[in-house]
C-alpha cells in the first residue's frame, strides 16, 4: 500500500544546519548548551511531591532543587513547543495527522498500531536519555558542540541502535520522497 | 524571570528551526536511518560543527557558558542504546517530538505521554540500577582535550573542514 509523499524540508540542509547551529551558539554565549529531556523528569517531581514529599526529598537524583522548580530549562521546552507551532501554523504545514508516511508504507491505516508503538517509543526515548544524561540534544548535539568525552559512546549507541532498530521496523517500506 | 524570558526565546528559535530544518520529521528521521534520505544526516552534520566552531570563537572571545557532562561510558552506552530503539521506532527524540507534537502530529502527542512515563520509570529505578551503572567507568566532566591534550582549535578545524569536505563532495555530483 502506497503511502503519501515525503514532503521536502521547508530550509536545505546547509541552511537549516546553520539557523540551529546559530541558534545553539546562543545559548552557549548567553546561557548553557540546548537540552530538554531534563524537563521530564522534572514535572514528574512536581507531581510525585504532591503525593509523596518524603520520598521525593530521600530520593539521590529528584531531591535537588534544580528538580524541583519551572526555570530556564522548563521554559526551553515550553518556547519549543511555541516556535514549532508558530512555524507549522505561518508556513501552511500544521497538519493534524496520525502516522507517518514510513509508517503508513508499510502497516497501512494501523494507527492503533502507531499509538501504540509511539507512546512505548516515547518509553524508551526519554528512560534512555536519562540513563545516557541527556537526549539528542542535550548529550549529542551539545556534548559534540563542547567536545565531550561524554558524547562518543552515546553517540555510538545511538545511532548503531537507531539503524538497527529502523532497518527491523521499516524494512521493505518504499515511500515516495520528493527530492 | 528574565532568565526564563530567555530560556522560551531561545526554546522558540530552536523549536521553529528544528521545524523548519526538517528534523522535527518522524519521515526524514526515519529516512536517515534507513540510508535512504540524508537530508536529516547532513543538516545534522552542519549543526554539530556550527556549534562546535562557535564553541571556539566564544571561548577565545570569552563569553562561554559550558555544560560538559561527566563521561559515564557505560551509562553512555546504555541510555544511548535504549534512547536509539526509541528513536528507530517512532522517527521522535525529546526535543522534535514536542515540536512535531506542537505541529499537529497526534502520534507525537502520544509519544510526548510515553515520554513522561518514562521519565517516572528513570525516577523509580534509578536509586536500585543506574546509581550502581553511572559509578561504571566513569571518566568525570572530561573533555577531548583534557583526554589528548591537544587544543580545542586543532579538533575544531580537523573536524570543521572534514566535514565540510565530505558535505560539499557529496552534494556536488548530483545536479537536482
Amino acid at each position: 500500500m502506497a503511502g503519501k509523499t515525503v514532503r521536502r524540508s521547508l530550509l536545505v540542509w546547509w541552511a537549516g544546519g546553520l539557523f540551529l547551529g546559530l541558534v545553539q551558539i546562543f545559548a552557549i554565549g548567553l546561557k548553557k548548551p540546548l537540552g530538554v529531556s531534563t524537563q521530564f523528569v522534572v514535572l514528574d517531581t512536581i507531581a510525585i511531591k504532591q503525593v509523596a514529599s518524603e520520598y521525593v526529598e530521600s530520593h539521590p537524583v529528584i531531591s535537588k532543587s534544580k528538580y524541583q522548580k519551572l526555570g530556564y530549562g522548563f521554559w526551553l521546552d515550553v518556547g519549543i513547543v511555541a516556535g514549532a507551532f508558530l512555524a507549522a501554523v505561518l508556513s501552511g504545514r500544521f497538519k493534524i495527522r496520525f502516522s507517518s508516511c514510513w509508517w503508513e508504507a508499510k502497516y497501512g491505516n494501523a494507527i492503533g498500531r502507531r499509538m501504540l508503538a509511539g507512546f512505548f517509543g516515547g518509553f524508551l526515548i526519554l528512560l534512555g536519555s536519562r540513563i545516557g544524561h541527556g537526549c539528542t540534544s542535550g548529550q549529542f548535539m551539545s556534548g559534540w558542540a563542547q567536545l565531550s568525552l561524554s558524547a562518543i559512546p552515546f553517540t555510538v549507541a545511538l545511532f548503531g541502535f537507531g539503524m538497527l532498530t529502523a532497518y527491523l521496523v521499516y524494512r521493505g517500506s518504499k515511500p515516495e520522497i520528493e527530492k | 524571570m528574565e532568565t526564563n524570558i530567555l530560556g522560551f526565546f531561545i526554546g522558540g528559535l530552536f523549536g521553529a528551526g528544528l521545524f523548519l530544518a526538517g528534523l522535527a520529521d518522524p519521515d526524514k528521521i526515519v529516512g536517515t536511518l534507513r540510508l535512504k534520505d540524508l537530508h536529516a544526516m547532513k543538516t545534522i552534520a552542519v549543526f554539530i560543527i556550527a556549534g562546535m566552531a562557535g564553541v571556539w570563537f566564544l571561548e577565545a572571545a570569552g563569553v562561554v557558558h559550558l555544560g560538559v557532562k561527566p563521561a559515564h561510558i557505560v551509562s553512555g552506552l546504555v541510555g544511548g542504546a535504549v534512547l536509539g530503539i526509541g528513536f528507530g521506532i517512532t522517527g521522535y527524540c525529546p526535543g522534535t517530538g514536542l515540536a512535531c507534537a506542537a505541529a499537529g502530529r497526534i502520534d507525537a502527542l502520544v509519544t510526548v505521554l510515553g515520554m513522561f512515563v518514562g521519565a517516572l520509570a528513570y525516577i523509580l529505578i534509578y536509586p536500585y540500577v543506574l546509581e550502581p551503572l553511572d559509578a561504571i567507568g566513569n571518566y568525570g566532566k572530561v573533555t577531548l582535550m583534557d583526554v589528548t591534550g591537544i587544543g580545542r582549535g586543532v579538533f575544531v578545524l580537523v573536524i570543521v573542514l572534514s566535514v565540510t569536505g565530505i558535505l560539499w563532495f557529496s552534494s556536488r555530483k548530483k545536479p537536482a
